[in-house]
């Protein structure tokens, strides 16, 4: 059988602090496949960033605690990879796109210059030839390539996110990780690069784990959408059936949450509660005190992951026996 | 703050611990002195002169320290400097963190020509070298106590005043304060109930650590004639008056000295201390 | 809609200019535009475009640098010490950052109290049962009372927030994009606060956000900015139904939508917001406009209004919704506009 590109398995994570632990991930199942565009979903704390560190195995030591589970990239555990091993893979088959492109670029080189350090690195390329290619993939992401000599100051929020997707696909990675990438910029800005990602995936076979607490983007980037609550992942299935039949509360209650400029309504639904302490989690289900339909098993165990069809899984009680 | 996290902290500083034991060891003996010594540290008595430490072998009515060129027991002289040392220390801590957190607090709320005012005013205090600036004060108003403190109040101000305006910078655009004024607050009611609450704690770390210079400074005074007069004792002027005869009594100095530098050292351990706990992040 | 009533607030050509190294920066230019009692204007433009300038502007955060401004036919910016605590009654304002908004040192029952004591208007017994009946209008459970701030989620805080400012019973609330720091959830639950809050205390806001959407959802009136300036302002259904500044269309076609089923193409603006120290003339949109012609570039269009409550400004609003038909997918390309 052939591997995923990405297996992540009941992955558990959790951070030590002087203060307290708290329970990023409890558990995570995830698969990312060739070509696939998949969108993590969640709310602050739900440990969506953690997810994505732990594919790169980038946790910030010490603080991180692998206390289960395992993260698998073509069928190899990334945990028990060597570290030079990890640093090819890294940039080179797998590459991470940040939310602020001010702070992913290093101030004191030449866009040019960290274009062509990475292609460099992964690809042997010389001097010459490597910034070449880097000229050609600021053109791609809709860039003039003689501003190859400009310092990342020079450029405005967009066009640095342009930059980091023009050095993040230098390699043409087999996946493209982009933790909110366009959350610090505004609504023309944020349009014009997912236009421009819209056109790359097009473009290019490169798979996209795509990190946002905007269901909007997902809907338009993405073909799956995994829901995370909690450390966990509540839902799972193709943007289509989550977005249009949402089986758990939670994924209900987050899309009726949200303001829509398509449809009229006078009032807001409102998940009751907060969201889930990470120190202090409840038992059971994660989002059992917030939840209408709370039966006596919710409180007490955890759901497992149940298939509604082949396009659409959820973690919930009320779903079982196929409703 | 969570008390349980301070209380961690407070155990895990080292510097807090030493420090803070020296500190309170030294308030203790230096203020309850006269509790307990023998001798009157002001009066001479010429045949005991130079008399060497005796330690513990006379129990408390012995010269534990040995004496001076005066006959006068070093111990009693150490303990009496101590308490004035710490005193004027103290008050000079106190009123020049007075003047320099409100012209600091001035300064950097208002901004604009008041802030260029104060802190170019600054700038000319710091280029005074406080040693001339003594010297200068000295000579024309002569020495005591009130120009001692009034010389080393002039020389440490600003260090508050600089701090307080920068602290003070990055709170006073914050939301919290724009509420306030929405209310319509006074100054001083934006300055010091919204403001001031916010920037203790760095005050309180600055003056833990000024308590420590303000003792070197006096001592340094003393030791040039220039701060505490005879008969009075300050670690100073007792070292000054030592240090001819430091080849054949080394005590006369080495007492005084020692004493001076693990004071010094107590209080800047129990300041590196108190930052560790309250703003770890400075370390 | 309400026009028959006497604007609550007026502004008129108001102006703030900021005095930067590169040049007058113009924050605000020349913007006009009324509130009436009892309803939301929505304030909306892109980070820079002026609009939280404008809020402050009118708490008198900041000096105007030309223009009026009326609160209720009195002229708001007055040395007259009683008019200004008038106004600090009437007027209050809600933060975007719940976490500076509240002074860390001081529980949630001395933020409360604050107002009263800078006002001397209540304490003691009186105090307490004010302070009880804000918590029951706002839903703040009263043992919440005794904790700081950073005990409280974002969320919490918020709601604290509101209740300060709405603890001297006033007429109209600047709400300075007060949920896009907070998370989806607690977003709704603010959204539904103030609206179920205005509707029972007759509140008007100007809601100043760059969400579009949330925007739409709570006013009855939005007015979109761009550099400084009121392009277009409308009803709410009109602005949407109705769009006709160029800046507008893009603005709204470029909301990322959940529907999955509708798939709209949109209108990618080329390049970026262009500096506003020292702007060219012409239309300030021009540079970025995909359907700008010569005289955008020379003439600046005003705001004038093309059918009842909707003013817009550009020369070519009449043409502007059927060009935006055909033109999709402008200028991915950037190599221009700084």
């Amino acid at each position: 059988m052939e591997h995923a590109l990405i297996e992540i398995k009941d992955l558990k994570v959790e951070f030590k602090t002087e203060r307290a632990t708290a329970y990023a991930l409890n558990g995570v199942n995830l698969e990312i496949k060739k070509g696939e565009s998949l969108g993590l979903v969640g709310e602050a704390g739900a440990g969506k960033t953690t997810t994505a560190l732990s594919i790169l195995n980038l946790l910030a030591k010490p603080a991180a605690h692998i206390m289960g589970g395992d993260v698998l990239y073509k069928g190899t555990s990334v945990f028990s990879m060597s570290e030079k091993k990890l640093r090819d893979i890294r940039g080179k088959e797998i590459s991470m796109i940040f939310q602020n492109p001010l702070t992913s670029l290093n101030p004191v080189f030449t866009v040019g210059e960290q274009i062509a350090m990475v292609l460099r690195t992964h690809k042997n390329l010389g001097k010459k030839e490597a910034f070449q290619e880097a000229g050609k993939l600021l053109e791609t992401v809709g860039i003039a390539s003689y501003r190859l000599s400009d310092y990342p100051h020079q450029f405005s929020g967009g066009m640095r996110q342009r930059v980091g997707i023009a050095a993040s696909l230098a390699c043409n990675p087999e996946l493209l990780i982009a933790d909110e990438p366009t959350t610090a910029l505004d609504v023309t800005i944020q349009a014009q690069i997912l236009e421009l990602m819209k056109d790359l995936q097009d473009k290019y076979s490169t798979s996209l784990l795509m990190i946002t607490h905007n269901l909007g983007i997902i809907s338009e980037l993405c073909q799956k959408v995994a829901v995370m609550y909690a450390g966990r992942i509540i839902e799972y299935g193709t943007v289509k059936e989550v977005f249009k039949y949402p089986a758990h509360p939670y994924t209900k209650g987050l899309l009726g949450a949200i303001p829509r400029l398509d449809v009229d309504s006078d009032h807001l639904e409102v998940i009751p509660g907060n969201i889930a302490n990470v120190h202090h989690l409840p038992s059971g289900c994660k989002f059992h005190p917030r939840c209408a339909f709370c039966k006596k098993e919710c409180e007490q165990e955890e759901p497992a992951m149940n298939r509604i069809n082949d396009n659409h899984y959820v973690a919930c009680y009320i779903n079982e026996g196929g409703l | 703050m969570d008390k349980k996290l301070l209380f961690g902290r407070i155990k895990r500083s080292k510097f807090f611990i030493v420090g803070g034991i020296g500190v309170f060891f030294i308030i203790i003996l230096a203020f309850t002195s006269p509790l307990f010594v023998s001798f009157d540290g002001t009066t001479s008595s010429l045949m005991e002169r130079f008399t060497p430490p005796e330690g513990f072998s006379k129990g408390l009515a012995g010269h534990i320290l040995g004496t001076d060129q005066l006959g006068r027991d070093i111990l009693t002289r150490i303990l009496l400097g101590a308490r004035i040392s710490l005193s004027i220390a103290i008050i000079c801590v106190a009123l020049s963190a007075f003047i320099g957190t409100v012209l600091g607090l001035i300064a950097g709320y208002f901004g604009g020509a008041v802030d260029k005012i104060i802190m170019r005013t600054c700038d000319v205090f710091l280029s005074i070298p406080s040693l001339i600036l003594a010297i200068a004060i000295m000579a024309v108003l002569g020495t005591s106590i009130i120009n001692l403190i009034t010389v080393m109040v002039i020389s440490r101000w600003v260090q508050y005043a600089r701090l307080m305006r920068n602290q003070v910078m990055v709170i006073r655009n914050k939301e919290f304060v724009l509420a306030s004024k929405a209310f319509g607050a006074s100054h001083w009611h934006i300055m010091f109930k919204q403001i001031f609450v916010n920037i203790t704690t760095p005050l309180i770390i600055l003056l833990s650590q000024q308590i420590g210079q303000m003792i070197l400074m006096e001592s340094s005074l003393s030791f040039l004639n220039m701060g505490i007069q005879p008969p009075l004792p300050s670690w100073g002027s007792m070292i000054a008056n030592g240090r001819s005869y430091i080849a054949s009594y080394p005590w006369v100095v080495v007492a005084p000295g020692i004493a001076l530098m693990l004071t010094v050292l107590s209080f800047n351990f129990l300041g590196d201390g108190l930052r560790d706990i309250l703003d770890p992040k400075q370390k | 809609m309400m026009r028959e009533k006497e604007p609550l607030l007026v502004v008129n050509h108001l102006k703030k200019y900021f005095d930067t190294s590169r040049g007058t920066l113009h924050a605000v230019d020349d913007v006009s535009f009324e509130v009436y009692p009892g309803e939301t204007l929505g304030l909306v433009g892109e980070s820079g475009c002026g609009k939280s300038t404008v809020g402050n502007v009118l708490m008198r955060f900041l000096n105007k640098t030309g223009g009026d401004v009326f609160y209720q036919g009195v002229e708001i910016f007055t040395k007259d010490k009683n008019v200004k605590t008038d106004l600090s009654r009437k007027m209050q304002i809600i933060f975007q950052d719940p976490y500076s908004s509240l002074n860390p040192k001081y529980t949630i029952k001395s933020i409360l109290s604050e107002p009263f004591n800078i006002q001397k208007i209540a304490k003691g017994e009186e105090l307490e049962s004010i302070l009880k009946r804000l918590c029951a209008d706002t839903g703040i459970e009263e043992d919440l009372l005794d904790h700081y701030p950073h005990e409280l989620d974002g969320g919490k805080r918020q709601i604290v927030g509101i209740a300060r400012a709405l603890s001297l019973d006033p007429e109209f609330i600047i709400c300075d994009e007060p949920v896009s720091s907070l998370d989806v959830s607690v977003q709704a639950k603010i959204i539904n606060l103030l609206m179920t809050l205005q509707k029972k205390k007759n509140l008007s806001y100007l809601f100043i956000s760059h969400d579009l959407s949330v925007v739409r959802h709570i006013s009855d009136r939005i007015a979109v900015m761009y550099l400084g300036q009121i392009v277009e302002i409308a009803d709410k259904n009109t602005i949407f139904s109705n769009t006709r500044h160029p800046y507008s269309i893009a603005l709204i076609s470029a909301v990322p939508k959940v529907d999955v089923d509708h798939k709209v193409s949109r209108i990618v603006l080329k390049g970026d917001v262009p500096s506003p120290v020292d702007p060219k003339p012409g239309c300030r949109f021009a540079p970025r406009c995909w359907m700008a012609q010569e005289r955008c570039f020379t003439e600046e269009p005003s705001l004038t209004e093309i059918e009842k409550g909707h003013c817009v400004a550009c020369h070519f609003w009449r043409e502007s919704r059927e060009k935006s038909l055909t033109a999709q997918h402008v200028g991915i390309k950037e190599n221009e506009g700084f």
